[in-house]
């Protein structure tokens, strides 16, 4: 490296060794049996007491940690480009990483308590294409990121919209109060797991306080006699409760701290949102850049009447990230269908994505009969017939999988549904709750209809449309009605002279 | 001058008159004979361990009337498959159909088209075939592949899609 080279090169701010530490740990975490191997080898061959080692291995660890983020602190160099930024890291392997800002998709913001407190930021580009090379640029000052954010959407639309340009408009869209904490809290279905979780512990948790009780009512020198059994199952009841509101209260205390504060705001074409107690999020999203919108009603959801609504964009071929889905996790029907014209293109909006909307076309029932005999019927008769050999008439209770099944197939069917006019298509599908797909058919990327011979029987056909952020499939519709869609579609695409991206 | 002139839905070009490209051959004898191979593959060594294994003579005439049931079907899928399968280029996009049971039609419009592969095995060459595959945003592997096709065609057809996918410039 030359001297005039070194000068272009950039350091970040020390406090950026935060940044290290926390995704160092994060790496220690993910291959925790590999990582702490050496260590605890080393502990177990060390001489002395559990607690010394214990305190050893902390120390260990904790200089190993510390010392590794320093290093890649001061190994980490960036330098801003007319076009690109240009990322060196990497302490033992080196490796650079060559941005262009028209790759940049979105530009996401992080910002912690301590980062706050100090006014810097974590930036992290969003870019499309191969996977992996995904930037970081931690403790930066939030006017850096801020112009940055500027230069590189700037060089979008200098020569995208120029009128635009002219007047940036910031408007806020939807904030979310304290509420809608407490839904997004109900609806998390992080909360069941835990409870999943938890529930075993519960068990030993109920021998533990029946001791205590016994013994305390032992010492008051109290007849067991009187312990019957509704204030054994009183008591039960009360540790189930107890246990469910401190669920409850994690759940909405993680609601607070990823969505406290959460706005949406539209700045000229980009869709921002910010929110969270300690650290603060930040995400941004292009209009042009959405490829589907989903409203999602989950089972709690639907009793709580709110939807979630996403917005997808271009999936890069290897894997899929959560970086590429911008979520509004809590809104109500209404307002979704005011979010989206404005997210879907100023063509899109004539149609509603309210699941019990009354414009959905039924798709054939003729759905229902393949589920019904694939999935019910022949597991359920294979089943009782295997388990009526073992166990006797008992078995027979298999064939209850059948009328499940068939519910299962009838209820999906209700549920599935589509809808369309001439630039947009919304399909429906649920089993438990509800999600509604909206797409502009000019962003369509290929398109197939698939028969199988009982379809072709019936004349009815499968559309698959498939975006770049996946796929959407309108199934059991006309053979002639999917035939006309499919050729709309094609015309569609292939008269529009819009990018899709 | 801009021209925006409507479009009856009655007169989109459909699918129903278009002229289905077959695969070349060439790719039925050699699918027939990568088939033959594998089951020779499979069948010598059972052949060989049910001779010397002491198998009773009924389970092994079972094994060998579905072995040759097995491998009369494999000889004769290629025969049943690949003349489902067919190709349509069109002006703004290639249309691809398969299936014999399930039968799907897939539609690209050039204008989404990213890159074009052609590929060939060792195998191909020998027969002078190669495989085509077009690329789209979002999908993972190659979104269509049209295999068998006759190594001269395929090149004509990657130059064409290209051309065609270059040609359709974009503005915002």
């Amino acid at each position: 490296m030359s001297t005039a080279d070194h000068d272009l090169w950039n350091r970040t701010s020390p406090y950026a060794i935060l940044f290290f530490l926390v995704k160092i740990i994060r790496i220690l975490m993910k291959n925790a049996v590999q990582s702490l191997a050496p260590l605890f080898a080393l502990l177990v061959a060390y001489q002395g007491d559990l607690v010394s080692k214990l305190i050893l291995g902390g120390i260990l660890l904790a200089t190993i940690i510390v010392f590794g983020a320093v290093l890649s602190w001061l190994f980490f160099r960036y330098q801003i480009r007319d076009d690109s930024i240009l990322i060196r890291s990497g302490v033992i392997k080196k490796k650079q990483l060559d941005i262009k800002f028209s790759r940049i998709q979105g530009i996401n913001t992080e910002q912690n308590l301590i980062y706050r407190a100090l006014g810097l930021v974590t930036v992290a580009f969003d870019t499309a294409g191969s996977s992996g090379s995904e930037g970081n640029l931690p403790a930066v000052t939030r006017s850096f990121a801020d112009a940055l954010r500027e230069k590189i959407s700037g060089d979008d639309l200098t020569t995208i919209e120029d009128e635009e340009t002219l007047a940036p408009t910031q408007k806020l869209l939807l904030k979310l109060d304290w509420r809608d904490m407490i839904r997004i809290a109900l609806s998390d279905r992080r909360a069941l797991i835990l409870f999943a979780f938890i529930a075993p512990l519960m068990e030993q948790l109920g021998d533990r306080v029946e001791e205590v009780v016994e013994s305390a009512i032992q010492s008051e020198t109290l007849a067991i006699s009187q312990l019957n059994v509704g204030t054994g199952a009183l008591i039960i009841a009360a540790i189930i409760a107890l246990i469910i509101l401190i669920l409850m209260l994690f759940s909405i205390g993680a609601a607070f701290l990823r969505f406290h504060d959460f706005e949406v705001t539209l700045d000229g074409r980009t869709l921002r949102s910010r929110g969270g107690l300690l650290t603060t999020h930040e995400h941004s999203m292009d209009l042009q850049k959405i490829q589907t919108l989903r409203l999602q009603q989950g089972i709690v959801q639907v009793w709580l009447k709110r939807f979630t609504l996403t917005a997808r964009q271009a999936i890069s071929g290897r894997k899929q990230r959560s970086g590429k889905v911008f979520t509004i996790p809590v809104v109500t029907a209404e307002f979704a269908d005011k979010l989206h014209p404005i997210l879907l293109a100023p063509e899109a909006g004539r149609l509603t994505q309210n699941p019990r909307s009354e414009r959905f076309q039924k798709i054939s029932p003729y759905y229902m009969r393949g589920r019904i005999l694939f999935l019910g019927l022949v597991p359920a008769s294979l089943a009782a017939a295997l388990m009526y050999g073992e166990s006797g008439p008992p078995g027979l209770l298999a064939l209850l999988w059948f009328p499940l099944m068939s519910l299962f197939a009838w209820r999906s069917w209700k549920r599935a549904g589509y809808m369309h006019d001439d630039d947009e298509i919304v399909c429906r599908s649920g089993l438990l709750g509800y999600r509604t797909v909206a797409l502009l058919f000019r962003k369509v990327q290929r398109v197939t209809i698939t028969q199988s011979r009982y379809q072709r029987r019936k004349n009815l056909a499968s559309l698959r449309l498939f975006m770049a952020s996946g796929s959407v499939r309108v199934p059991y519709i006309g053979h002639a009605n999917a035939r006309l869609l499919r050729d709309y579609i094609l015309y569609r695409v292939e008269s529009s002279q819009q990018v899709w991206h | 001058m801009f021209q925006n002139p409507e479009i009856a839905l009655a007169d989109l070009p459909g699918t129903e008159d278009v002229t289905w490209q077959t695969l070349d051959a060439a790719y039925k004898r050699l699918r027939q004979l990568q088939n033959l191979i594998l089951v020779v593959i499979i069948a010598v060594p059972v052949g060989i361990l049910t001779t010397i294994n002491p198998v009773p003579i009924i389970p092994r005439l079972v094994l060998w009337a579905v072995g040759i049931i097995v491998a009369a079907l494999l000889f004769l899928w290629p025969g049943i498959a690949l003349p489902k399968r067919g190709y349509v280029v069109r002006d703004k996009d290639i249309l691809f159909r398969k299936g014999v049971v399930w039968q799907s039609v897939t539609a690209i419009p050039f204008n989404r088209i990213q890159h074009v592969e052609i590929s060939s095995t060792p195998f191909d060459r020998k027969f002078n075939l190669a495989q085509l595959q077009l690329f789209t945003a979002g999908g993972s592997s190659g979104d269509l592949k049209i295999d068998g096709l006759n190594s001269a065609v395929a090149e004509q057809l990657r130059l064409f899609v290209l051309e065609k996918a270059g040609a359709t410039v974009e503005h915002r």
